[in-house]
């Protein structure tokens, strides 16, 4: 996998009025209107070959969710070139696809056709999701009636039974009750300890230093640092710890007579 | 393609199912609203009008029932199908769906219900009143003209949509501009001249045109209308598609 020099700008969604009545309005008393644009993503560049763990870390709006995106083709890059080898496996929101007033059965069907699988496929594979996400009694339950473990557990067995080559993981460790946890976690393990391709944005940095094999830093758009888990966990530590710094130092200057 | 088709298939029967939660009295439901419209008209406006249509009130239903379910197709369908885009929002945003399959998988669940629901209906009409089985394989024609036509309205309306979200009342207007515009529930004929030289640039004329024709008509068939009907519903889709794949880039940053 691997994205050369990509970049993304994005429409400013507060600029666009979405409202014909105004625009008309706006264009009448002559006034300029202009598109307004962002940099989201600036020439970001990742090479990563297979089996690699990549952690990522960075505050929120570092444009981490964004990259995971370009990677899974929601949105495509302004400038670059993104080249994917294999199928990947988005763990973005769990259930995201499903229709409440459906059956779970149906569900089944719904999501993972949505996720690329083809229709033979996922009735091939019915039985074994619902088997993994404990929902056998429930198949003809629509997804209203169940409770929000079981649909975490039902978007988690439909996502991941599917054999990828590239997990995206967006802070979806944990699912379900005690005992589906474990289930999962030993899933998303034995995964990890295949030939699959990781890529995991979490906050949780101890997680990344102890399981990742490598971790990139993001702030603003680019990639700050790249390396071993480790120094970069470290590195991004020392810069929040010292940004708290100087803004204590600061507020306390203001307050000092 | 093979995608496409897939998921074309499982959206359109999640629609389906949406409308009518599994029920076989869905088809009849989908029947009831254009029959009890034909008759609200007709105790209304056929007695008045039957010299129009050979002294016959049970004329009259017929030509209203049919006019009804092409505007109420029409109107049906491209109105659900304008939010498509935008009310999918959360999932094009966590998902790679193509978006094209949104707009088109609205008009073919409407399409369904057109195909087991008023074809069987009209081609029983058909058969009872020109007793011409070659009319009744022409019937599919200008129903497929209607569906391109819509599908067609249905992407450029999706994508005004995704710029302007008080699009639906301007078109809740443009859809009852055409109703009035079709000679539905009046005949052509009571239209004042210079009027009625602007009522064929309805684009739904030709379809309702070559639909009374092959179920109520005689001698041959109108080709000319069913031609016009398909010609349309071809250039309609041509043009919404292009419009709709022209900006599909911006809609990620929009909706």
């Amino acid at each position: 996998m691997r994205l050369e020099a990509v970049s993304l700008w994005r429409r400013l969604q507060e600029e666009a009025s979405f409202d014909l009545k105004r625009r008309i309005f706006t264009l009448l008393k002559a006034r300029r209107y202009e598109r307004r644009r962002r940099r989201v993503l600036d020439a970001v560049s990742l090479d990563l070959p297979k089996g690699e763990k990549l952690g990522i870390i960075g505050p929120n709006g570092s444009g981490k969710s964004t990259m995971l995106k370009i990677i899974c083709g929601i949105l495509s890059p302004s400038e670059g070139k993104v080249s994917v080898e294999g199928s990947i496996a988005p763990l973005i929101e769990l259930g995201a696809g499903f229709d409440p007033d459906l059956a779970v059965r149906d569900n089944i069907l719904l999501y993972g056709v949505l996720l690329g699988h083809s229709a033979a496929e996922m009735r091939a594979k019915m039985p074994f999701i619902l088997e993994f996400a404990e929902l056998d009694e429930f198949a003809d339950v629509p997804v209203r009636a169940l409770s929000s473990g079981m649909v975490a557990r039902l978007g988690f067995a439909i996502a991941t039974d599917t054999n990828p080559d590239i997990l995206i993981l967006d802070e979806v460790l944990s699912v379900g009750d005690e005992s589906f946890r474990n289930k999962s976690r030993r899933r998303i393990e034995s995964m990890w300890h295949d030939h699959v391709t990781v890529l995991l944005v979490s906050h949780d940095l101890q997680f990344i230093r102890e399981s990742c094999s490598r971790a990139i830093w993001m702030q603003a758009g680019g990639i700050v640092k790249d390396g071993s888990p480790g120094d970069v966990v470290d590195a991004y530590l020392r810069s929040v710890d010292s940004s708290a710094q100087e803004r204590l130092a600061r507020a306390r200057a203001r307050l000092a007579p | 393609m093979r995608r496409r088709l897939d998921l074309l298939v499982v959206l359109t029967e999640r629609m389906l199912r949406a409308r009518y939660r599994g029920s076989i009295l869905g088809i009849v439901w989908s029947l009831m609203n254009p029959l009890l419209m034909t008759g609200v008209y007709t105790a209304v406006f056929g007695y008045a009008f039957r010299q129009y249509y050979a002294g016959s009130v049970l004329h009259y239903a017929l030509v209203v029932f049919i006019g009804l379910t092409v505007i109420q197709f029409f109107s049906g369908s491209t109105s659900q199908a304008l939010s498509s885009i935008v009310v999918n929002s959360g999932l094009l945003n966590k998902i790679r769906v193509p978006f094209e399959v949104f707009p088109a998988s609205t008009v073919a669940s409407h399409a369904v219900q057109l195909g087991i629901g008023v074809l069987p209906l009209l081609i029983v009409v058909t058969l009872f009143s020109t007793h011409d089985v070659f009319r009744a394989l022409l019937l599919p024609l200008p129903l497929a003209g209607l569906i391109l036509f819509s599908a067609g309205v249905a992407y450029l309306m999706s994508t005004i949509y995704v710029y302007f979200r008080d699009i639906p009342h301007i078109y809740e207007l443009i859809t009852f501009f055409a109703w009035v515009t079709l000679p539905i529930f009046y005949p052509a004929a009571i239209v004042p001249e210079h009027v009625r030289r602007f009522l064929v640039f309805n684009p739904l004329f030709p379809t309702v045109q070559s639909l009374r024709d092959l179920a109520l008509g005689s001698g041959w068939p109108d080709l000319p209308s069913i031609a016009a009907s398909l010609a349309i519903g071809a250039l309609g889709l041509g043009l919404g598609l292009t419009i709709f794949t022209w900006r599909r880039r911006e809609f990620m940053d929009l909706i």
